[in-house]
């Protein structure tokens, strides 16, 4: 159940991507369009992370190749904004919420230019977006998990970018931050952007997404909602772990070298 | 005395010039350290200073002096392959950090002793200054030494300003570094290379053996004091430089005194005195915060047992029976009493202690907070109403205005407890 789109925004083209030599990811095909919310679903260790961060660059894939708005990754960074998992920052920094966001603005100005007024102003901004403007000064140590989700959020949003992908972003967020977040991610995607989400409850997937990715170590379905949110695709994505496919993981891992590298 | 004003008039033009080189190596070294200790690699400036050594050498055999520069170049060399060997066995073997880390320094060090040995048996004169590489001789220092590990630390310091925000992102989230586009390879191996100048630079100072320490100590030190970037750098600088300059007036007065290990004694004093008394983290404040949390506790107890025999119609409860009640208290219990007089919540009928009016109004909010939690935990966690008073003795201390309101909202504003007393409040 994989629809493709002519002129996508994001085209995935047979993508293997593996950690050391295990293979987490099998053949991802799809392409995304333009303007539209849509989410990652898939259980624990399907893949999800790992499909954002290969879309990053972060991660380098076994084979296939990614493409954004038509061109390679490196050649357009400035206009894609990217929201990591709150764990993976030690939150004991010392730094305020305030330079948190304004790293958001380092992708524009480039390297050693420092962020100045203007930035600094576009920061207070984004903060007030995600309703956390009384935080400005505050110490990040100090915030709640949702809080901090938040300012990643804002960090992400001074990118001023056309194309966002977050990780988790709702990990550890209330029901009413929750919704607010989404609403405001609604609105971006109105103004003609597109937010990209790894998501893992579907009761609020169904009502905010317009399209979903399912995955389970490879591609169960891409396309809009209405489309691939049915009970079979549920079964295919998250009735356990493929057996054949993690045997085959475990062959390739006893290998004392990597047999997919050629 | 004579030494002390002697040496801080700086009237000797040599000791003016030591000086400054001892606070320029203070600056640029707690720069780099204050970064390495946030990004949890402390243990790896100990590996590069240790691992100088054999460099220092080899690079003294190829002068057949004590040639600064190549001692430098060699210092740095053997340092980079030092650091370039652990991250090629971290990225190649499955050996953990803290492995790697030992065998780099103790392999490093073993060998640079061997060839110090191996010197010093080959009876060049010239040899007895290498010793001052390992504990540091500050004072030793000469003028063209002095450009060299000054003008080094200048770099290290501008390096660091410039590309501030840089490292501010390759500490706190270099995957994101690299999802803007950021090159963060290569500032993380401009970051190595500072590290191993920091390290360099300091040699003839501080030594070999105890580089480290004026690397990480000043970071951790001002680490107690402040929660911003800026100001830990700022303060780890400060402590850095009058370490330096203490150590340095030590080994200054006394011959043959070594400077590192006196920088090292007055570094660990201000870090104990950091860790001790800086507040929020300091352990004598979070001490003194908890015996003043007991304290109120402890007021709130007797405070809710006036209450409580208030309950039962009893016009107030007698020194005695209040004391009956908190055996082993009784030295808490007269501090309390007498800190609830001095408040005016209760007044002293001859022998009868009793609440008077606002003191009943906090009493009944203390009471109030313990059976809503009580009835809380009963109602919406389904705990049984047997297990919910230890909890509820603790939290009626924490539960803020807005949680209470929270709490009597969730419940319905209850007026039965679990245990089927009345949940107190105020009358409109």
């Amino acid at each position: 159940m994989i629809t493709q789109v002519e002129n996508p925004i994001l085209e995935i083209h047979d993508l293997t991507v593996s950690y050391d030599q295990n293979p987490v990811l099998w053949n991802v095909d799809l392409s995304l369009p333009a303007g539209k919310l849509i989410g990652i679903l898939g259980p624990n260790g399907a893949g999800k992370s790992t499909l954002i961060k290969a879309i990053m660059g972060l991660i380098s894939p076994t084979s296939g190749y990614i493409k954004v708005f038509d061109k390679p990754m490196n050649d357009v960074r400035s206009r894609i904004s990217y929201v990591p998992q709150r764990e993976s920052v030690d939150w004991n920094f010392p730094a305020s919420v305030l330079d948190v966001v304004m790293m958001g603005t380092y992708g524009k100005l480039g390297l050693f230019r420092r962020p100045g007024k203007r930035e600094k102003e576009l920061a207070i901004k984004c903060l007030e977006q995600v309703g956390m403007s009384g935080f400005v000064g505050r110490q990040i140590s100090e915030l709640s998990g949702g809080q901090q989700q938040r300012v990643f959020i804002a960090r992400a949003l001074a990118q001023e970018a056309d194309l966002y992908l977050m990780d988790e972003p709702f990990a550890g967020v209330d029901m009413a931050t929750e919704t607010a977040i989404f609403q405001l991610l609604q609105e971006m995607t109105a103004s003609g952007k597109t937010v990209i989400v790894v998501h893992h409850d579907i009761h609020s997937a169904m009502n905010f997404f317009d399209w979903l990715i399912m995955l389970n170590l490879h591609l169960v379905a891409s396309g809009p909602k209405e489309l691939v949110m049915n009970e079979e695709m549920l079964r295919k994505t998250y009735g356990g772990k493929l057996n054949l496919l993690t045997r085959v993981t475990d062959l390739i891992r006893q290998k004392d070298f990597n047999p997919l590298k050629s | 005395m004579e030494d002390f004003v002697y040496f801080f008039t700086f009237q000797d033009p040599s000791i003016a010039w030591v000086v400054l080189g001892i606070t320029l190596l203070g600056v640029g070294s707690a720069y780099v350290g204050t970064f390495s200790f946030l990004d949890k690699k402390a243990l790896l400036g100990d590996a590069i200073s240790h691992a100088v050594l054999p460099g220092i050498c080899v690079g003294f055999i190829l002068a057949g002096e004590k040639n600064p520069v190549y001692i430098v170049t060699g210092a740095f060399l053997s340092g980079a392959l030092a650091t370039f060997m652990s991250s090629w066995l971290n990225r190649n073997t499955k050996l953990s950090d803290d492995t790697i880390i030992a065998t780099i320094l103790s392999v490093f060090f073993g060998v640079g002793i061997v060839l110090l040995t191996a010197l010093q048996k080959s009876g060049n004169p010239e040899v007895a200054g290498l010793n001052s590489f390992i504990f540091g001789n500050a004072i030793g220092i000469s003028e063209s030494d002095l450009m060299l590990y000054g003008g080094l630390s200048v770099l290290i310091i501008l390096v660091l300003t410039l590309a501030l925000k840089e490292f501010r992102l390759m500490v706190f989230d270099p995957e994101y570094g690299k999802a803007i586009g950021f090159p963060m390879k290569t500032i993380s191996f401009l970051f190595n290379v500072l590290m191993i100048l920091a390290v360099v630079i300091g040699i003839q100072a501080i030594g070999v053996v105890l580089m480290a320490a004026l690397l990480i100590t000043p970071g951790a030190a001002a680490r107690f004091w402040t929660d911003r970037l800026n100001p830990l750098l700022i303060l780890a600088a400060f402590f850095s430089v009058i370490s330096g300059i203490l150590g340095t007036y030590v080994s200054f007065v006394i011959p043959q005194m070594p400077t590192g290990p006196w920088v090292v004694v007055f570094l660990s004093f201000f870090a104990l005195v950091s860790f001790l008394i800086s507040p929020k983290s300091g352990i004598i404040f979070r001490y003194f915060a908890r015996k003043k949390y007991l304290r109120k506790t402890h007021r709130d107890h007797l405070m809710k047992a006036l209450y409580k025999a208030s309950e039962r119609g009893l016009p107030g409860l007698t020194i005695e029976e209040i004391y009956e009640l908190y055996p082993f208290q009784k030295f808490e219990t007269d501090y309390a009493i007498s800190d609830l007089g001095k408040d005016k919540f209760i007044t002293k009928n001859q022998q009868l202690i009793s609440l008077n009016e606002t003191g009943i109004s906090d009493a009944m909010r203390i009471v109030r907070l313990h059976r809503l939690w009580e009835l809380y935990l009963n109602e919406s966690m389904n705990i049984a109403p047997d297990h919910v008073h230890d909890s509820a003795e603790q939290l009626e201390h924490l539960i803020t205005p807005e949680l209470e309101a929270l709490l009597e909202q969730r419940l319905n504003y209850p007026t039965l407890d679990p245990h089927l007393e009345t949940i107190p409040r105020d009358k409109k």
